[in-house]
């Protein structure tokens, strides 16, 4: 396999990947770790690393992570936004490239999931309210009783101007526009995860 | 001409202060030492061996004393601080405070030398690394009182000992945003002698780089790894929890992509240097600026003077070792003679 | 230095409010209604109103951090729900860490974005709405910490030394404008068990994060939620915890729901109930049972009721 060239430093990160510039300091990164030491997604499998992601796009490889399957295991736990000394918003970077990955077609099994929740939401004016009637019995009865309403209380209001936000933003043209003829398969290397003692000589 | 009567007060029993009064006194002026605690020293007499050379801080200090005691134009002032000062055409008025009994005088100072020494941040508000919340996770000057019982045979062995630098430098979300400059070299001084002391522990140091810019620097911290067999390891923790009843560090290792523990009995913070609180408040007292830091900021073409009759040395300008401390001492020593010679 | 990131319970929240907004989760409302009704009585005995508004949507957090919503649409929901607590002259007072921590974010965007705002308020202009940012926004869970005497002098239910423990969570300790207590090692809720008569368990895997509630549940279970939680638990269960608390209904969902199914993957047998804090401090003030809604929980309660003699009141759901 042919060596990967260094390539300039990213150019068009902010037009490309940081088009919210909701991470403007991603060249503060002093790769010191601690975000990959807290990551609980890295601390499982390694071949997920906050730091090096963060160190690849600086240096023009971003590719490589939008092709990835890695940039979709993130919890957007924001450890590492904690955690981190020159306070990066990671997590605004991960999201950023999750759009400019499913927009090239990448890692759509991830987010399909989603895009049904969302078209739901859409509707509902809230997340995750279940479709099925049996489902939404089940609810009705404990909320009965309990005392509250068997539903939770969404006026037509607020479900009507829910839906005219998504349709405004142009948010329900982008949901729309994802679809699997696109869809193009990711690569993954899956690293099994290995917790080491570090131990020295003499040690 | 007056000049026996000129008098340079020097505010810092330090190695600084005590290497400025010293020269200034030989040269035949009237050096006047001022300590806030009981005795000289400063932090150095906090120390347990030193970098590059293993030498014994205590001996170095035994020496300087000495040498100024038998200064017959020093006056050494211990238990004292300098509780006001006010300018008085070419010199100043200073009133001195006992910190016993709160009594007062005053003194006349032709030239003053700032050499206050630095302190270390106070970092328990890295809530991660649980300093004030485990007993066994200390501050570096911590850890230099517990080598000291180490090496008189008192205290309990370690089985295990992690040394974690930049913990509050290289900081610009919680800390301060500069290098403290010396963490690197005694955190390789401190890990060697654990080593020294108990061959059989482990010992690893956490960094993000090693910085050894200095005369034979760089050959001790290879020493440390290579002879004294102390892991080093890239990354800088994320946490420190309690596991088993020890301290389980956890980071990654970042040149080798993967996520490290250890578990140890002790961990170690190399806090940032910062300054003490009354260098900003005699700063302002003698005309000297401080930085956004709270060190002393030199004038531009002459890196110990603070201001026209006042000048600094050590750690209230920046972190120090003590050679550059003395240094720095002598240095101003030098600028106060002159000054002293010129009028 | 950087501004402290850690206040006073008395610098966040000055005076005790009369009445306060309670912004509706949906997670909670829908898996745990028991949290909303406790949150709702427990405010009712403190003296504090609680107001709530048909009108409020969802916080549109959750999917966003999926890639399902775009920050425009996030943005300005955020705008219409803020300017509907606005024109109430409420502060905001979430129960559900996602939607503190979407809110407070998305918020702190548009107020320091002045291009963000403009196109925020552009488009919620058009339905009328005008965001200020004159609210200001909490988690219940701080309210509780700033009452805390008030809650121990009205303790009606001790908890005899029972071991809880808890769970923070992620989204309200990742806060990077002001929170309560120190991000690193947060004792808050520590603080407050022992006030209701628990015992405060400090395990090793305390603050881990619950690794479910951004999605990764629907696409990485196997992969990686699990063996995730399997290491919470199994810390938990090493240090002998008998209840866990949390302060965010998606946490909840996946510690107390992913248990059976972690037992069965890893032949184990966690049996760790996991109950919301505020409905805890609902039943340590002797909110009656029925109203706490323990019937949507999965993992049972294991006769902690019965041992805090308070009897099977439970309703059956």
């Amino acid at each position: 396999m042919p060596r990967e060239k260094e390539k300039d430093l990213e150019q068009d990160l902010y037009s490309r990947i940081d088009v919210y510039k909701l991470a403007p300091n991603l060249e503060t990164c002093l790769q010191c770790g601690k975000c990959a030491g807290v990551c609980p997604v890295a601390n499982i499998s390694p071949s997920y690393s906050p730091r090096i992601i963060i160190n690849d796009i600086l240096r023009g490889r971003a590719d490589r992570w939008l092709e990835s399957e890695e940039i979709w295991r993130c919890f957007w736990c924001a450890n590492c936004y904690t955690m981190c000394p020159m306070d990066i918003p990671y997590p605004m970077l991960i999201m950023q490239m999750r759009y400019l990955a499913i927009e090239k077609g990448y890692g759509l099994k991830y987010f399909f999931p989603f895009k049904k929740f969302a078209m739901r939401a859409r509707e509902d004016g809230l997340t995750f309210a279940p479709a099925s009637p049996k489902a939404r019995e089940k609810i009705a009865k404990i909320r009965q009783g309990i005392g509250l309403s068997p539903w939770p209380e969404i006026s037509d209001k607020a479900r009507e101007e829910y839906k005219a936000l998504f349709d405004m933003t142009g948010v329900t043209d982008f949901l729309a526009s994802i679809t699997e003829d696109n869809e193009k398969p990711v690569r993954s290397t899956y690293l099994e995860g290995r917790i080491t003692r570090a131990r020295g000589k003499g040690n | 001409m007056g000049r026996r009567t000129k008098t340079a007060v020097v505010i810092g029993g330090g190695p600084a202060g005590i290497e400025a009064a010293l020269r200034i006194a030989q040269a035949g002026y009237k050096a006047l030492l001022v300590e806030k605690e009981p005795e000289l020293g400063g932090t150095l007499k906090q120390l347990c061996s030193s970098f590059p050379r293993w030498e014994d801080p205590q001996e170095l200090l035994d020496c300087k004393i000495q040498e100024l005691q038998s200064c017959p134009k020093a006056t050494i002032r211990t238990n004292t601080v300098v509780a006001a000062g006010r300018p008085n055409g070419n010199s100043y008025i200073l009133t001195f405070s006992d910190a016993r009994d709160g009594q007062t005088d005053e003194v006349v100072a032709d030239a003053v030398v700032l050499a206050t020494g630095f302190e270390l941040m106070d970092i328990s508000i890295y809530g991660e690394y649980g300093y004030g919340v485990y007993p066994d996770v200390v501050n570096a000057l911590e850890f230099e009182a517990t080598l000291k019982e180490w090496k008189l045979g008192r205290g309990k062995p370690p089985k295990g000992v992690a040394l974690i630098k930049c913990v509050g430098s290289r900081d610009r979300s919680k800390g301060n945003p500069y290098c403290s400059k010396i963490c690197c070299m005694y955190t390789a001084k401190q890990a060697g002698m654990v080593k020294e002391l108990f061959p059989e522990a482990k010992v690893y140091v956490f960094y993000m780089d090693y910085r050894a810019a200095g005369k034979h620097y760089e050959e001790f911290v290879r020493e440390v790894i290579e002879d004294r067999h102390v892991r080093y390891v890239r990354g800088r923790p994320a946490k420190i929890l309690c596991e088993e009843g020890r301290l389980l560090v956890r980071a990654e290792d970042t040149l080798l992509g993967l996520p490290v523990e250890v578990l140890v009995d002790i961990v170690v913070l190399a806090s940032a240097v910062v300054p003490r609180p009354a260098t900003r408040r005699l700063a302002e007292m003698f005309g000297a600026n401080t930085d956004e830091y709270g060190f002393i900021e030199p004038d531009r073409f002459n890196p110990v003077k603070a201001a026209a009759r006042t000048f600094f040395a050590g750690g209230c300008g920046f972190a120090v070792e003590t050679p550059l401390a003395l240094q720095q001492g002598g240095a101003a020593a030098a600028n106060v003679i002159a000054l002293f010679n010129l009028e | 230095m950087q501004e402290a990131r850690v206040i006073r319970p008395e610098e966040r929240i000055r005076d005790i409010p009369e009445r306060v907004f309670l912004f509706r989760s949906c997670t909670g409302s829908i898996e745990y209604p028991g949290t909303e009704s406790a949150i709702r009585e427990t405010l009712k005995m403190l003296g504090v109103d609680a107001v709530m508004d048909p009108d409020q949507t969802c916080c549109s957090g959750y999917l966003l951090t999926c890639s399902a919503h775009k920050p425009e649409v996030s943005l300005a929901v955020t705008a219409r729900n803020l300017a509907i607590v606005e024109k109430k002259g409420l502060d905001t007072y979430t129960f559900c860490n996602g939607c503190f921590g979407y809110i407070s974010e998305l918020s702190h965007i548009l107020l320091h974005n002045q291009a963000y705002l403009d196109m925020a308020n552009g488009v919620v202009g058009k339905l009328g709405y005008r965001f200020e940012g004159k609210t200001r926004v909490f988690h219940v869970q701080e309210l509780w910490y700033r009452m805390k005497d008030t809650i121990a002098a009205m303790l009606v239910r001790p908890l005899n030394g029972l071991r809880v423990a808890a769970h923070n969570g992620c989204h309200y300790v990742a806060r990077q404008y002001g929170i309560l207590d120190d991000g690193g090692y947060p004792t808050f809720h520590e603080e407050l068990f022992e006030l209701l008569g628990a015992k405060p368990v400090f395990y090793k895997e305390r603050q881990l994060c619950c690794g479910y509630a951004v999605g990764r549940g629907f696409t990485h279970k196997e992969e990686l939620v699990q063996p995730h939680l399997y290491k919470k638990f199994k810390s938990a269960e090493q240090a002998g915890v008998e209840l866990i608390t949390t302060v965010c209904p998606g946490c909840n969902v996946a510690l107390d729901r992913e248990q059976p199914n972690i037992n069965k993957r890893y032949g184990e047998a966690f049996n760790i109930p996991v109950i919301d804090l505020s409905q805890l401090i609902a039943l340590c003030l002797g909110v009656p049972i029925h109203k706490l809604g323990f019937a949507a929980n999965t993992t049972p309660l294991n006769g902690i009721l019965e041992r805090l003699g308070i009897g099977k009141e439970t309703a059956d759901g």
